[in-house]
């Protein structure tokens, strides 16, 4: 078991969670360092490339960024990490352009870089590389290298040209079986990304922003894009590259810098900087106290779950639920936790099996009379499944049992204001303002709301998929603190979690899911995330790690 | 964050301000003080704005239904053909009095607004394209049935009462509309079914989740306009005293010319039916200066788009 374990190791950052990826520096230990010699230096002006001085960023309610400091110098490779929520993704919108930050400073080799630009900051040779990939898909991968700077005699594109250059840029990013004829929807998400990065080599980049660019890929293509990326600052690219993986920063970093709620709490560590200093200043030494202590839960089984399959993503899944168990559902991206849930809830319809509650089967593709059993559900998209943004909070609340505001056809709005209010106050909403439009609140909050709705609605099962996500760290032991109450007062909770501290931190069971199978059931109080990884890793990739 | 408060709780104040809502009002009331300026004696007297409020009312109807329509994030451009196609199923029946027309004419209105309904939501074809295809169907339809030759309603008393008659001096179609206007506001904003209409309209996703079954609501919408459609039909043909097959041309887009300008989004999930009633009226005042102005019709035309232009291009403003 123990070389599955260290095999296991190198698919860890699948799961995107920080403990997870210091596992992976456990096994990896001191085993290989290819970090390489390279010349880390400053423009000629004596400035670093990119200077970033008291950056703040405020929306509506939440300020997303409370003064950044950064600085990056040609050729090095510098890891920003975080939490999510902790500000990266905005730090870098306001470095390239898309987001105009409301204080602060940004300077690029040693000049004022005009903010709320893109145009500005791609024409001094800023690139960003985002999660999302922002190719055509229908276009080859020469006219998306080329997409708005397009090789041209008088108005006729110049494809022969544009060929010709986009072969030479792939072939220096190390790639030559991509053809610029493709059209982008035939390459595999690694290849696509290389497409990305070489639209930014065509315009001269000085500073290359990757914004997780591992988590799409396996391992094999990780390393690979490894040497791309330190052939560019071999020739001088500055690299910020932004990871959840902790892993990565040693392997490939020459700088960390860690935000937090906003904030650079450090900058300038060097890349082997203890896993467990990272995290601490992740996290800000508030890990202790984040769960709350697990409560005996009934005897009752609330929720029967018998054979469940939808092809491809679940198959024949079958779980019991307990009155005011909380059951965690654990896996990789992709081993159908999220399919699983959904199906249950009858959201997705399932094309065998049957799901009770309490005793009364549910019809599939009904997520309207699995409420009316006793169904709720938080889904994972919480802004774009789960609320209206424009609405009220009351709104939001109350939508799923307006009916019991009912007078005659008419709905009483004073006491659908009292109830929701009520429900609202119950879970600690801050701020305490529920006629404010959802889209006003932090994540935490708004997540509070989805939890009203299904309180209001007084349900006997709650299904949350990854509750926790896109809350920041200091209101995550606020939402496990709630789901705990609700478990205390009898609801069943089946909760997905990306998050193995979370699994284990507070669920009373663990079942581990692998491609679309339930293969393991775990006591949330006594296993160890490394039983959860030896389950969820799928066989043939460590084979392949091998 | 703390500091913030403040300018937020501003802003939202602002923001709550319905900017839509307050602009057509004042539109009203500069237009009305524009035509007692250039024709005095004429333009303020109750006749001329009663008479306003009637040549608004069977668009206006339509307008209503076709909110709800919009609020769900579709559109209905088949009313103007159903308006005729109910009209003359209604004429069909003229031999056997005027409830037997009105029952013909919210029939057919009911049944084609079904079929849209069905084709959105069963047949998952696009509102756009379902709607279109109704157009054509619906006015074939009329056409057909009634030979391309209007039917005369003369001997229909009671349908002509609905028309042209008055209760306590206020035209019936007038009172129809106003009344129409109220009961769909209720309907949208006091009402489960309303605030379902825009959870679908705004959400879609996160309506289905939240129990609401989305295809329900947007068949209930369609079929919703018709019954609006056919109200309009049975006062249309009353006031005319004839069904026509070619009647209601071009009626789909005052109606969405009304919501729009009322300030309902096109996109779903937002929608106002005081709006769409004071969008009604602004149309019909600008169209009832430029008559008594003697201004050809097809000055009108230019008005229209140019009003309906200016209002959505200051509804993207914010």
């Amino acid at each position: 078991m123990a070389a599955a374990g260290r095999r296991v190791a190198l698919h860890i950052y699948e799961w995107g969670n920080n403990v997870v990826c210091s596992v992976q520096h456990e096994d990896r230990g001191g085993t290989e360092d290819r970090v390489e010699e390279r010349t880390v230096g400053v423009s000629e002006s004596g400035s670093p490339l990119l200077e970033v001085r008291g950056l703040v960023k405020d929306y509506p309610g939440v300020r997303a960024l409370g003064g950044v400091d950064l600085t990056v110098n040609s050729g090095q490779v510098h890891c920003l990490i975080g939490q999510n929520g902790a500000g990266k993704s905005t730090l870098i919108k306001c470095v390239s352009g898309l987001v105009e930050p409301t204080a602060g400073e940004v300077r690029f080799q040693g000049e004022p870089l005009p903010v709320g630009d893109p145009n500005a900051s791609i024409s001094r040779g800023i690139a960003t590389i985002y999660q999302e990939l922002d190719l055509v898909p229908h276009l080859s991968v020469a006219l998306n290298v080329f997409l708005g700077h397009e090789h041209k005699r008088g108005p006729i594109l110049n494809r022969a040209a544009m060929h010709r250059e986009t072969e030479a840029l792939l072939a220096r990013l190390g790639d030559a079986g991509i053809s610029p004829m493709a059209p982008v929807t035939a390459l595999r998400p690694a290849q696509q990304q290389l497409v990305s990065m070489a639209r930014a080599l065509s315009h001269s980049v000085k500073l290359l922003i990757l914004d997780e660019p591992s988590a799409v890929l396996d391992d094999v293509e990780v390393e690979a894009l490894f040497g791309v990326v330190r052939r560019l600052a071999t020739e001088g690219v500055g690299i910020i590259w932004i990871s959840h993986r902790l892993g990565e920063v040693a392997e490939l970093g020459d700088v960390v810098t860690v935000l937090k709620e906003g904030r650079t709490v450090a900058t300038e560590l060097p890349p082997d900087t203890p896993i467990d200093t990272l995290i601490r200043h992740m996290v800000g030494g508030r890990m202790e106290a984040l769960f709350p202590d697990r409560r005996p839960f009934r005897e009752e089984t609330v929720l029967e779950v018998r054979g469940l399959t939808r092809t491809p993503d679940v198959h024949d899944a079958s779980f019991d639920l307990r009155e005011g168990e909380i059951l965690g559902l654990g896996g990789l991206v992709g081993s159908g936790r999220t399919e699983l849930l959904r199906a249950v809830y009858g959201l997705d319809p399932a094309q065998s099996g049957e799901v009770r509650i309490a005793g009364r089967r549910l019809p599939p593709g009904r997520p309207d009379l699995s409420i009316r059993a006793g169904l709720g559900f938080a889904p994972e998209e919480r802004k774009s499944e789960g609320l209206w943004l424009d609405w009220s909070l009351i709104r939001n609340t109350t939508i799923a049992d307006l009916s019991r505001f009912g007078r005659g056809p008419f709905t009483d709005r004073a006491s659908e204001r009292r109830e929701a209010s009520r429900h609202l106050r119950s879970l600690n909403t801050q701020p305490d303002a529920p006629e404010r439009p959802a889209r006003q609140f932090s994540g935490g909050n708004q997540q509070k709301a989805v939890l009203a709705r299904w309180l209001l609605r007084s349900c006997r099962v709650l299904l949350l998929d990854e509750p926790t996500r896109g809350v920041d760290v200091g209101a995550r032991s606020e939402i496990y603190r709630v789901i705990a109450e609700l478990a205390a007062n009898g609801i069943g909770i089946v909760m997905v979690s990306s998050e193995l501290a979370e699994l284990l931190g507070f669920c009373h069971r663990v079942l581990v899911l692998r491609e679309g199978h339930i293969v393991d059931e775990l006591d949330g109080a006594t296993s160890t995330e490394e039983d959860i990884l030896r389950s969820a890793v799928p066989v043939h990739h460590t084979m392949k790690a091998g | 964050m703390a500091v913030d408060t403040p300018t937020i709780d501003t802003k939202a104040r602002l923001r709550q301000v319905p900017v839509q809502e307050l602009v057509l009002p004042v539109v009203i009331i500069a237009l009305i003080i524009v035509g007692v300026i250039i024709r005095p004696g004429v333009f303020l007297t109750s006749d001329n704005l009663l008479n306003v409020l009637t040549q608004a009312s069977i668009t206006g109807i339509i307008a209503i239904g076709m909110t709800f329509v919009i609020a769900t994030g579709g559109i209905d451009l088949s009313v103007g053909s159903v308006l005729a196609a109910a009209s003359i199923a209604g004429g069909l029946l003229v031999d056997y009095g005027s409830w037997m027309f009105m029952f013909g004419a919210l029939g057919m209105a009911l049944l084609l607004g079904s079929i849209n309904g069905l084709a959105i939501t069963w047949g998952k074809v696009v509102p756009f394209i379902a709607t279109l295809a109704m157009l054509t169907i619906a006015r074939g339809l009329a056409l057909w049935m009634s030979q391309k030759t209007p039917i005369s309603l003369i001997e229909l008393n009671i349908l002509q009462g609905f028309g042209s008659g008055r209760l306590l001096g206020i035209p019936v179609p007038a009172i129809v509309f106003v009344l129409v206007a109220i009961a769909g506001w209720v309907l949208l904003n006091r009402t489960t079914f309303g605030r379902h209409t825009l959870a679908v309209g705004g959400n879609r996703s996160a309506a289905r989740i939240a129990g609401i079954r989305p295809g329900r609501i947007v068949f209930a919408v369609y079929v919703l306009t018709g019954l609006c459609v056919g109200i309009s039909a049975i006062l249309l043909s009353g006031r005319l005293a004839s069904a026509s097959p070619v009647v209601g041309n071009l009626v789909e887009l005052d109606a969405i010319a009304a919501v729009v300008i009322g300030g309902t989004a096109l996109t779903g999930g937002k929608a106002t039916v005081t709006g769409t009633f004071f969008g009604v009226i602004t149309f019909g005042l600008i169209f009832n200066l430029l008559n008594l102005l003697n201004m050809p019709s097809e000055i009108q035309g230019i008005v229209k788009g140019a009003l309906i232009l200016i209002a959505v291009a200051l509804q993207r403003r914010d």
